[in-house]
């Protein structure tokens, strides 16, 4: 029987807007639960009820049992590839794709993949197989979830290396939960029926203990029912994360600091609550090591993929940098790690960071997680920043000469006999001002020992000879080491916040910059460009941008500042893009997918939809930092929001025009539906009525009738040709081929042909004295000029005088045709040209189909991309009037 | 009934053909009609027809074919029977060597005419000039064949050699129309491509001739196709 749930997994909801695959995980406590044969099990029944189900990856195992459910499905062959001179075999993600299967079965989720595959993890394969719109059913166990990484290390003593990320967990629209008792667990292991005999002991005497077994499967478990709380309260509110708490967590390059991530990722989703991770950048950071960054870098990496925005803040004082920040964002609750301090003076004077923020901000919950296990704690010894310093020419050539310089102005004052305390005034000053105009410490350190030497050698008695130094010496070093360094330490601060100032503020002006730019750009081919000279600009690097998907043909815009774009141009960063694309995933050079690309790839993603790809190069390992990255994603939203609207402004374009087509067609349909039927069915009614009573019918009567039906089909045929006219304008373009055609033929044919209809009729017609040629479709223009003195004559009851009118003004050719008549009504004013027939009531037999007229004459003139006007005259009738542009060529011809 | 004229009218429409059968019998033609071109075709070289109406929009072949066809044997004068707006069909019509065209839907005095004229001209080929006119009288108008002079209510125009040329191309073909590319090759010969320097050699034509610009009584525009000259002589 087929359960309800696997109906679901197969066939998608209809909330699945985009086609994407449904995600299954079934989750045990640990291996050799049972998850792997569960899941074949289930994907057997699957199979039996004619789900297109294929086993992507099954580890090896012995079990008979499980053997056997595998032979009965069809098993995708692996990839094979050599490594290190070993043949391994891999799930195969392409053939996958290739064979694109209803269903398919990849044990495992944590697994690593081999380096040099596409991906780095098994999970990012399963995700693009979700992308793709294959359903996903997999295995994991607890230990392997990124956030109880630490706790199962604690619990177990054991380092999990394969971890999956929670969103991952969070994401899967399925989670079984596989049990067993840890007894029969155990009992299964010690037969061997998960690992092999020899295998077993080991594993069992570290891991597979009944201690950790227990506390694992609580975590399960737990796990389990968080997600089924979480997804009863998401059925209950919006998705969005409502909660009005908001973490923060405190983040330093120290490794240590993955603890407390972990811990505030599972606290934010505890809490349903969004997080942000915050990094420090104090001054002395310059002087970060290697290593250092790299660890840095990690914990942003691993903060982002827990789902935490990454900030990154300046400052001196960690508590007040964090305090600010924590106020102006609406923060909650604060995460920081701490290590045992180590008793020192230090500690004594200082409040702790904890402390501090306590006091800063009394409303805020602040979490301390203590880093258990002390690991290298990266010293920052002053010595590094003492010794990176470069020597400077300027920094020496000043000391110098301030040393001298005070040298000399003691001596001086020596000579005058003035007393000698102020010497040692004259030097600290000197020290000071050293300290003050040169860069780091070395300077400040260097002059107060040349100071105190100086004032041993040449001031203090004897005078030019070395004394052993004497205790009020000691005490002058000391408070002249002390201004030097005091004073170097404001000034380093200070120079190091001015850079960092001038930093935000060139980056906040390129933004501004960019933004003010998008605003007033039009076009996506405008938009494209100045992003690129943007990026090119900021980063030093050559940039593509796709705007369409590369694999169906979108080809990008590069701007190249080096030769390296021939290395972006080739099919398979194509491919990465493509990849970035369809995944809404950064990808390339420095991350996990992709990783021996060029370049680095990010979608440009607005509301869920990616509407471009950036990418820029990396050649040469040269990687982007977290920081160029989370710049450049600033950047990359405002370009979303820049073709988000050179999007929706397009859509709405063609709307406009789809519903004035619309809004044409319908309008004609209604007029033909109504104005047709009435003269048919006066012509059908005459005409029988003259057969059948041809005998007994007068002749007098018999004329009128025959005139009725001439007058009517007349009416008829003008109707047809008014309707055939709108066919000549072009469906796609709404625009009509245009011949320069000379004005006074145009109207003269028309004339002649109205005259062919009201003999007597009063026009007088005015055409320019010159030779003027209007670039038109003629026969169309004539209608409408047709049309419009056709208008005239019928609301100018009583003897119809029209006047026809053609000038030339500048680039405009101006028809008007006015009328003697009564004028039009006010209340038609604003409906006259827009739609078909104005006022119903009036116009359904008097004027019958001169609403269709007018609407025609309107239509035909905009494809001419001309305007139609109309207005009152004074002394009654009305004026209406209509251009077309002479397009600037030279159409005037004398 | 032999020396009545004998019209073959090519037209699929049944109302259509009756009612210019019983028009054309009424002012005394004698009317033979086919239904298709093909028919139309067999009738032509079994009939001899004196005239032939034909409608473009044919079931079975296209009636520019049918033209093509009878030009190629014979010079029995055509008169087109088209509809509105299909002009390139009609230039086609016409530089093939069709008589004239009317438009549908049209007057029954209007095709009248038409035939009238057609039959005019082809007797007056046939008949080899045989009573050249001194001068022709249109209105106002006065052509002096021999003083190459024309004039308009007895005072006198000047035209350019050209302008001349035209005027008297127009004047030789009396109330057929000309399609701008038939006019164009008997002046600037077969290469020239564009028409703008025949209508702005029309323009000045007209400046010279015609009362109002706008309602021409002598050279009449037919939109998208040519001009024609307005047929009505006073002898």
């Amino acid at each position: 029987m087929i359960r309800p749930e696997h109906d679901r997994l197969t066939q998608g909801t209809e909330s699945d807007k985009n086609e994407k695959g449904r995600l299954k995980i079934y989750f045990g406590y640990a291996a050799g639960v049972g998850k792997t044969y569960a899941m074949l099990d289930d994907a057997r029944e699957l199979q039996k009820h004619g789900v297109d189900v294929v086993i992507g990856y099954i580890e090896s195992h012995t079990r008979p049992e499980t053997l056997q459910l595998l032979k009965e499905l069809p098993v995708l062959p692996r990839k094979a590839e050599k490594y290190q001179n070993v043949e391994l075999t891999e799930f195969d993600i392409d053939g996958a794709l290739k064979r694109k299967p209803q269903l398919i079965i990849i044990d495992n989720l944590s697994h690593t993949n081999m380096p040099g595959a596409r991906n780095k993890k098994r999970y990012q394969d399963v995700e693009e197989l979700l992308n793709a719109g294959i359903d996903v059913v997999t295995s994991m166990s607890v230990q392997h979830l990124e956030s109880l990484k630490d706790v199962v290390e604690n619990i177990t003593g054991i380092k999990v290396r394969d971890t999956v990320p929670d969103n991952i967990f969070e994401y899967a629209d399925q989670i079984e939960l596989v049990d067993i008792e840890p007894e029969e667990l155990l009992f299964r292991l010690r037969t061997g029926k998960v690992f092999k005999e020899e295998q077993a002991d080991k594993i069992t005497q570290h891991y597979f203990t009944k201690e950790n077994l227990r506390i694992l499967r609580e975590l399960a478990m737990r796990k389990a029912a968080d997600r089924i709380s979480h997804d009863n309260q998401k059925e209950s509110h919006s998705s969005e994360k409502m909660s009005n708490s908001k973490l923060l967590v405190c983040i330093s390059s120290s490794p240590t600091s993955a603890k407390s991530i972990r811990w505030a990722s599972r606290m934010a989703e505890s809490m349903h609550a969004p997080w942000v991770a915050v990094y420090i950048d104090k001054e002395e950071s310059i002087f970060d090591r290697e290593e250092q960054k790299k660890a840095l870098q990690a914990n942003m990496e691993l903060a982002e993929q827990l789902g935490a925005e990454v900030v990154t803040l300046n400052g001196y004082d960690v508590a007040i940098t964090i305090s600010e920040y924590a106020r102006l964002s609406g923060i909650t609750n604060i995460v920081i790690g701490k290590s045992r301090n180590r008793k020192t003076i230090k500690n004594f004077f200082e409040m702790d960071l904890e402390d501090k923020l306590i006091s800063l901000m009394p409303n805020i919950e602040v979490h301390i997680i203590p880093n258990s296990n002390i690991l290298r704690y990266y010293k920052k010894p002053w010595k590094i920043s003492f010794l990176n310093q470069s020597f400077s020419w300027r920094d020496s050539i000043i000391t110098s000469v301030l040393l001298i310089g005070a040298s000399g102005l003691s001596l001086f004052q020596k000579i005058l006999n003035i007393e000698e305390h102020n010497v040692i005034l004259i030097f600290i000053l000197s020290v000071l001002i050293i300290s003050r105009v040169t860069k780091g410490y070395f300077y400040g350190i260097f002059a107060s020992i040349i100071s105190v030497i100086m004032y041993n050698y040449i001031f203090a008695k004897p005078y030019f000879a070395f004394t052993p130094l004497r205790k009020e010496n000691y005490i002058t070093f000391l408070i002249m080491l002390l201004v030097a360094l005091i004073t170097s330490a404001v000034t380093i601060r200070a120079k190091t916040q001015a850079i960092y100032a001038v930093d935000r503020e060139r980056r906040t002006e390129i933004l501004y910059e960019i933004n003010k730019k998008l605003l007033v750009t039009r076009g996506l081919e405008n938009i494209v460009q100045l992003t690129n000279e943007y990026i090119t600009k900021i980063f030093s690097r050559s940039a593509i941008i796709y705007t369409e998907d590369p694999d169906k043909g979108g080809a990008g815009s590069i701007m190249a500042v080096n030769e390296d774009i021939k290395y972006m141009d080739t099919d398979f960063e194509r491919q990465v893009a493509h990849w970035v694309y369809v995944n809404q995933k950064r990808a390339g050079a420095g991350t996990d997918t992709f990783s021996q690309a060029v370049a680095f790839y990010m979608p440009v993603l607005s509301q869920g939809n990616v509407l471009g790809v950036i990418g820029l190069s990396c050649l040469n390992k040269n990687y982007l930092t977290q920081n160029n990255r989370s710049f450049l994603r600033m950047i990359a939203s405002q370009v979303a929001m820049a073709l988000e609207r050179q999007r929706l402004s397009d859509e709405q374009r063609l709307i406009l025009i789809q519903r004035e087509k619309e809004k044409m067609r319908s309008n004609l349909l209604r007029a033909i539906s109504h104005d047709l039927r009435t003269p048919l069915t006066s012509i059908l009614g005459a005409s029988s009525t003259i057969l059948e009573n041809s005998e007994t019918i007068e002749k007098e009567t018999q004329n009128k009738l025959l005139s009725n039906i001439k007058e009517e089909s007349q009416w008829l045929i003008r109707m047809v040709e008014n309707l055939l006219s709108v066919t000549r304008i072009s469906e796609e373009t709404s625009e009509v081929k245009k011949t320069p055609e000379a004005v006074e033929e145009i109207v003269a044919e028309a004339i002649s042909r109205i005259r062919k209809r009201f003999k007597d009729s009063n026009i007088n017609v005015q055409v320019p004295k010159e030779l003027l040629f209007v670039p038109m479709d003629g026969i169309l223009i004539e209608q409408v000029l047709i049309n419009l003195i056709e208008n005239g004559m019928k609301h100018s009851s009583e003897n119809p005088t029209i006047d026809v009118v053609v000038k030339k003004d500048k680039d405009f050719a101006i028809f008007e045709v006015s009328d003697n008549g009564s004028g039009i009504k006010e209340e038609n004013f604003s409906c006259l040209l827009e739609s078909y027939v104005p006022n119903r009531k009036h116009s359904s037999d008097s004027s019958r189909g001169m609403g269709i007229g007018l609407s025609i004459c309107m239509s035909i003139v905009k494809a001419h991309g001309g305007k139609m006007e109309f207005e009152n005259k004074q002394g009654g009738g009305a004026v209406f009037r209509f251009t077309l542009p002479l397009d600037g060529e030279k159409n005037n011809v004398k | 009934m032999s020396n009545k004229l004998l019209i073959l009218l090519i037209e699929d429409e049944v109302p259509i053909r009756n009612f210019m059968s019983a028009i054309l019998n009424s002012k005394g033609y004698r009317v033979i009609a086919a239904g298709s071109g093909k028919e139309g075709l067999s009738m032509i070289t079994s009939h001899c027809p004196d005239l032939i109406l034909l409608d473009l929009g044919l079931p079975d072949i296209d009636g520019i074919e049918v033209v093509k066809k009878v030009r190629s044997w014979s010079g029995t004068p055509i008169l087109v029977v088209s509809a509105r707006g299909q002009e390139r069909e009609k230039v086609e019509a016409l530089d093939l060597g069709v008589d004239d065209y009317i438009t549908k839907p049209f007057g029954t005095s209007e095709l009248l005419a038409r035939i009238r004229t057609a039959l005019r001209h082809s007797n007056r080929t046939n008949g080899e000039n045989l009573m050249e006119p001194k001068e022709l009288r249109i209105g106002d108008l006065t052509i002096d064949y021999t003083k190459r002079l024309i004039k308009v209510k007895e005072k006198e125009v000047h035209l350019t050699p050209i302008e001349y040329k035209i005027m008297m191309i127009l004047v030789k073909n009396l109330g057929k129309v000309l399609t701008y590319q038939y006019i164009i090759n008997e002046i600037w010969g077969p290469y020239m491509e564009e028409n703008q320097t025949l209508r702005v050699n029309m323009a000045n034509i007209r400046r010279k001739i015609e009362e109002n610009l706008a309602e021409p009584k002598y050279i009449i525009t037919e939109v998208g196709v040519g001009y024609r000259m307005v047929d009505e002589r006073v002898d």
